[in-house]
């Protein structure tokens, strides 16, 4: 197996961060050339603490929070200097299946795609979300439909792994707030294979969700500028 | 035409109080360009009373002083987009910075744990 690298971003997640943590070890037991990588993003509480416990994460501290593309970005760094193949990443709070990340990973090992999308909507999965973030997930939908020309169920999902060559470009740039789908379609600019397969999603097991109704409008709104963006930019 | 004097007065203070600032490092002297040429720009058109009544008559504006009002904001405007593209080249510098030190930050504690 390929030097794999898993990234969970994480920001006041004493909650949910340990079970997350148990489940990805217990894999790692299986495949040892697999490591897991914490970025805390300037968390308040005992986030920082609970992870030094585990000997076998490796834990990024990052002095504040920087949001979740700087956290995320900051382990997709962290996999480029150190030469993974692979790089995933995976929620701190519980909300992705450890059990497909062999399935997500598959498409990279024979080169069928640069980048996979764990999605809950390309068959239908026990996730049960609110019907607003339905409507919103389903904009994003339509939206690079229109402008990228691929259709991607599910653009949200931060549960994602992505081969050598996109580490290499993802640790270059990476968008600050909100990077999903964004990333989707500066990837397909750039001629790069995009692959979604289905993964379980459950809802978060502890914490809080950073997405506010206020900031959700903010969202919608950045998100929809960026990509259009992304679109009129030359490459 | 009172506005005009004052303008000059203002004008002349602020140009003073660039060139200090400069004098004593506290402005960087390429920020201090567009300060300067805004000044004297203000600077000229408030001493001198025609050149803001041919302007004035020629963009067809009815109380000549506004023109300085007018050129006072477009300034403003610009010095106001400057800044914040300033601020997001420093706020992209700082979250490199940022993650270059904890990624490294990192390293350090691991050397130090495989030394116990």
């Amino acid at each position: 197996m390929n030097k794999v690298l898993i990234i969970v971003p994480a920001y006041n997640e004493e909650e949910a961060i340990s079970n997350t943590l148990y489940s990805l070890l217990h894999l790692k037991n299986e495949h040892p050339s697999l490591d897991i990588c914490v970025i805390n993003d300037g968390s308040k509480d005992q986030t920082s603490k609970i992870v030094k416990r585990f000997k076998d994460v490796i834990l990024i501290d990052l002095p504040y929070n920087l949001g979740i593309g700087g956290a995320v970005q900051t382990g997709y760094q962290y996999a480029y200097r150190h030469n993974y193949d692979i790089a995933i990443q995976f929620d701190a709070d519980g909300q992705h299946d450890a059990n497909s990340l062999q399935r997500l990973i598959h498409p990279l090992q024979k080169d069928e795609a640069d980048m996979v999308v764990g999605s809950r909507f390309l068959k239908k999965t026990d996730y049960k979300g609110a019907f607003s973030r339905r409507v919103g997930i389903y904009y994003f939908t339509l939206l690079l439909r229109s402008l990228a020309g691929q259709t991607f169920t599910d653009p949200t999902s931060g549960y994602r792994a992505i081969n050598h060559k996109v580490i290499k470009i993802f640790a270059n740039t990476y968008p600050k707030d909100y990077p999903e789908p964004e990333v989707l379609i500066h990837l397909s600019r750039k001629g790069l294979r995009i692959q979604e397969i289905t993964v379980n999603m459950t809802n978060r097991q502890g914490g809080h969700s950073s997405i506010t109704p206020f900031k959700s409008i903010y969202y919608m709104f950045k998100v929809t500028l960026s990509i259009v963006i992304q679109r009129i930019v030359k490459e | 035409m009172k506005i005009a004097i004052i303008s000059l007065i203002i004008v002349i203070g602020i140009f003073i109080f660039v060139i200090e600032s400069v004098r004593r490092g506290i402005l960087e002297t390429k920020y201090s360009i567009i300060w300067i040429l805004t000044c004297l720009g203000i600077g000229i058109l408030s001493a001198n009373s025609s050149l803001i009544n041919k302007i004035a008559d020629v963009l067809n504006v009815y109380y000549a002083p506004s023109i300085l009002f007018l050129f006072g904001m477009l300034f403003l405007i610009i010095v106001v987009f400057d800044l914040t593209r300033r601020i997001s080249k420093m706020n992209q510098q700082l979250v490199t910075l940022t993650q270059e030190y904890a990624i490294l930050k990192q390293k350090y504690e691991e050397k130090g744990q495989h030394q116990q």
